[in-house]
């Protein structure tokens, strides 16, 4: 359904739809390349708007999210090629994260090529300019972001808290040194635990906005099945982030602790 | 910051730069709608004495506590900005600038009307940046007034000498017996064909003798700790190891030669394929006689293949020394991409050489371009006129060496005539590049040094700050930055030493301003932070972390990945961040008149 609206959305408006590019660019390497496309007068469209940054390892993945959300129709994020960092490895810092990221943005409903990290070096000016006319020409195709449509931000919220919290977090934050296990395993419960971390906010959220409410309330709201609702509502029970808030129609209700 | 913001615009004209595609007095007019904005105007060029002088008087005249300039790039005009406002009192920190040349009327210069509204947002994102802004402070640390120097060859001992005549104390390291370095080992030097001992037997008796200089040989840095005025360094030599104090570091350890893959042009299998340093060698010990025809050919090993994404990505990414041993390992197979600078001039010398000897040998240099700059220019004509035959092959197709009968055999396209030609040679030799060399390496991941994607050091800048590194009070001296020849060197180690000079000159310096602040309330002590940051400056003690600011470099990774989110970076906090993005796409009425 979000996909039609998508479409229909992006469709209508194609022709007049100017999207709004926000690029985050780290200071040493891709804000050089922009500013190299400028003095070499490589023309290219005028849809970015760059906030510099000094390393793509400080891009923390809610600054991305939050940008979608604030309406950007794209997050570009730029830095120095891997090996060339000004800081040894804040460039391969964010590529881990960028995986995450990624997955976190389709999993909210829009589509990946909305997100991007390129690698552009001071020297790129040509890189930079056909970068831009690449990106600017690919989410003009996709159309506004849908993450302005009704369904969307519900979860791109729960997906914002959830790369807030402590957990998803400490687990993203690990994948940066050296764990025991086995990288693939890894990510794969990375990837797990951001999905359940998405969808607790998502219950949290329903109980903040409108609690107290039952889980078939929660499941309803939040589009969740029955029993994952019920599982989570356990886990967070235990966590004490909800409390029981009485009974109605002989189902338990909970609220927000 | 408990005063109300009142932000200054400073819009800038740039002549026509700018002007000639932004409407200006409009963009400047628009400004003044932006909230926190009490004042703005348009300056013909604010970067001029008048536009500074403007800048310092507004913000008196009109209470200014924030300055956003409307202009060209940070990159290269911020510090002028910040120290106007510095002289009007106002903390350079609470300057912004909005880039609406480079990143606007430059790259749009038929869209007069985008660029426009262009310049607005990007004005309205600087203001909303500028309001959150804080006064920061460089904090100020004392720099110790001795240098160590690693490396003393011809760049090494160079810093050490002009360091120790102007009264610094400088400890010179070489892990060979004897100083000297690469040079010490050559022939003779183009262009002048002097003795290599000429240059390099003075340089070294002087730094024996100057009694500022401690000269280590057979020593190598084992640890490095500190910061710039107060680096913590151990020494291990001979008589094992020592710690040692300085206030600066040189680096100089100089770069390897490329030797290739045995088979390659018969190199390995026949001995009379040598590389240009073997020949080198062999011409200063007379071992090559009188020759009927030597070949020699360049870029062997450079200019060939690329540095490729997956050299980078394949293997554990923290690691410095990791990825560079197989990117040295992938570049033995296929060669570096780069111009080593030295081997065109080098090739010429040894004909040269070979030439003045024996008139009849038959030199033939075999290119697919050449390069000599400068006064070498002229260096080549003399090996022209002493009849040396420079032959360019098609650059694409590789010149072809094979043994026929115990004899060499070069063939090579050629690419005046479209003609295949042959060549029976006595000698082939290869000129190979200067490649990074594992000392190198080693003193990249001991002092924190990033490596630049062709696996040299890499500068602070390339073009701005040449003998720079990113860790401040750390310079490079000599080929560990790319390839150099003896003079070039004699430049850089002159340079790294002044460089250095300054720094223990002042006996102060202040550091970054950009660091990285935990909030205590927040900090759950788990020390991620401490494993992440690769500069060691999170601590962890009594269960919360903390960072040792002179350590900090601002990068920022820690706040990225601080489970609790408790660590915000001075300057780049998320809010000043979002704020950015929220006044850009705060557009209400405006995105219509954008279309």
């Amino acid at each position: 359904m979000v996909e039609n609206e998508t479409l229909a959305h992006g469709n209508k408006s194609i022709e007049e739809f100017e999207p709004t590019i926000v690029a985050y660019c780290c200071n040493w390497c891709s804000y050089a390349g922009a500013d190299l496309a400028g003095t070499s007068r490589f023309e290219h469209p005028s849809n970015v708007r760059i906030v510099r940054i000094m390393c793509t390892g400080r891009m923390d993945p809610t600054l991305v999210l939050e940008a979608l959300r604030m309406g950007a129709d794209a997050v570009l994020i730029a830095g120095c090629h891997p090996g060339d960092c000004h800081y040894q490895k804040g460039n391969f810092m964010m590529e881990k994260r960028y995986d995450y990221l990624k997955k976190a943005v389709q999993s909210i409903g829009i589509e990946p090529e909305r997100v991007r990290l390129e690698w552009v070096s001071a020297s790129e000016g040509g890189k930079w300019a056909a970068l831009i006319r690449e990106m600017t020409e690919e989410i003009r195709r996709l159309g506004p972001s849908p993450f302005t449509l009704k369904e969307i931000p519900k979860k791109a919220d729960a997906t914002i808290d959830a790369f807030k919290s402590q957990r998803l977090r400490w687990v993203v934050g690990r994948s940066q040194i050296k764990v025991e296990i086995e990288e693939q395993k890894y990510r794969q419960t990375v990837n797990a635990i951001m999905n359940t971390e998405v969808e607790r906010h998502m219950i949290l959220r329903a109980l903040k906005e409108q609690g107290p409410l039952s889980a078939e309330d929660l499941a309803r709201i939040t589009g969740l099945n029955p029993n994952t609702t019920v599982k989570h509502l356990i886990a967070l029970r235990k966590d004490g982030k909800i409390n029981e808030a009485g009974e109605k129609d002989n189902q338990y209700l909970y609220g927000a602790a | 910051m408990t005063d109300e913001p009142r932000v200054g615009v400073f819009v800038c004209s740039c002549g026509t730069n700018i002007g000639g595609v932004v409407n200006v007095p409009e963009v400047t007019e628009y400004a003044r709608t932006i909230p926190h904005v009490a004042y703005a105007e348009n300056n013909m060029y604010t970067c001029s004495e008048a536009g500074l002088t403007s800048i310092r008087q507004s913000i008196k005249k009109h209470n200014l506590n924030r300055v956003v300039v409307a202009s060209c790039t940070p990159r290269t005009h911020e510090p002028l900005f910040r120290s106007a406002c510095q002289e009007a009192k106002l903390n350079p920190y609470l300057f912004e600038m909005a880039n609406i040349r480079e990143h606007d009327s430059w790259v749009h210069p038929h869209e007069p009307q985008k660029a426009t509204q262009k310049a607005k947002e990007i004005i309205r994102m600087a203001v909303a940046r500028a309001v959150l802004l804080e006064p920061q402070t460089e904090p100020e640390v004392d720099v110790k007034e001795a240098s160590l120097v690693i490396g003393a060859g011809v760049a090494g001992m160079t810093a050490a000498l002009s360091m120790a005549s102007q009264g610094f104390k400088v400890h010179l390291i070489e892990k060979e017996g004897e100083p000297g370095g690469i040079t010490r080992k050559l022939h003779k030097l183009y262009p002048t064909l002097a003795d290599a001992t000429e240059v390099v037997d003075p340089m070294i008796k002087a730094v024996k003798s100057n009694r500022n200089i401690e000269l280590s040989t057979s020593t190598t840095l084992k640890e490095a700790g500190g910061y710039v005025g107060n680096f913590k360094t151990v020494l291990t030599g001979p008589e094992g190891d020592r710690e040692l104090t300085v206030g600066t570091i040189i680096v100089a350890p100089g770069s390897s030669n490329y030797t290739p893959p045995s088979g390659l042009y018969e190199y390995g299998v026949n001995d009379h394929v040598i590389t240009q340093r073997e020949l080198d060698h062999k011409l200063r010990k007379g071992e090559i006689g009188k020759p009927e025809r030597v070949v020699m050919m360049q870029c062997v090993g450079a200019r060939k293949g690329e540095i490729r994404p997956s050299d980078l990505e394949a293997f554990p990414k923290s690691d410095t020394a990791e990825l560079l041993r197989r990117i040295l390992k992938a570049r033995k197979e296929e060669g570096w991409p780069y111009c080593s600078r030295i081997c065109c001039m080098n090739a010429i010398k040894n004909a040269i050489l070979i030439k003045e000897k024996s008139p009849k040998t038959d030199v033939v240099v075999l290119f697919g371009d050449l390069r000599v700059y400068k006064e070498y220019e002229d260096f080549y004509r003399r090996a022209r006129d002493l009849e040396v035959r420079f032959i360019r092959h098609i650059e694409a197709v590789n010149p072809e060496v094979t043994q026929k009968d115990g004899k060499l055999q070069v063939l090579a396209y050629d690419a005046l005539s479209g003609m295949e030609v042959t060549f029976p040679a006595d000698w082939v030799v290869l000129s190979t590049p200067l490649i990074p060399s594992k000392d190198e390496i080693m003193l990249a991941r001991m002092l924190k040094i990033p490596i630049a994607a062709d696996g040299f050091l890499m500068e602070a800048h390339l073009k701005l700050r040449p003998v720079d590194t990113n860790v401040d009070g750390v310079f490079i001296a000599g080929t560990a930055s790319g390839p150099k020849d003896v003079s070039e060197s004699i430049i850089s180690g002159e340079a790294a030493a002044a460089r250095a000079s300054i720094l223990m000159g002042n006996r102060k310096v202040k550091t970054e301003a950009v660091t990285a602040v935990v909030n205590g309330d927040l900090c759950i002590g788990c020390g991620l932070c401490e494993e992440i940051c690769p500069y060691g400056a999170p601590k962890v003690k009594e269960g919360t972390s903390e960072i040792r600011e002179i350590l900090c470099r601002g990068c920022g990774s820690c706040a990225a990945e601080c489970p609790k989110q408790a660590i915000t970076m001075r300057h780049y906090g998320d809010n000043q961040i979002l704020a950015q993005v929220k006044a850009l796409l705060d557009r209400g009425n405006l995105k219509e008149v954008a279309s």
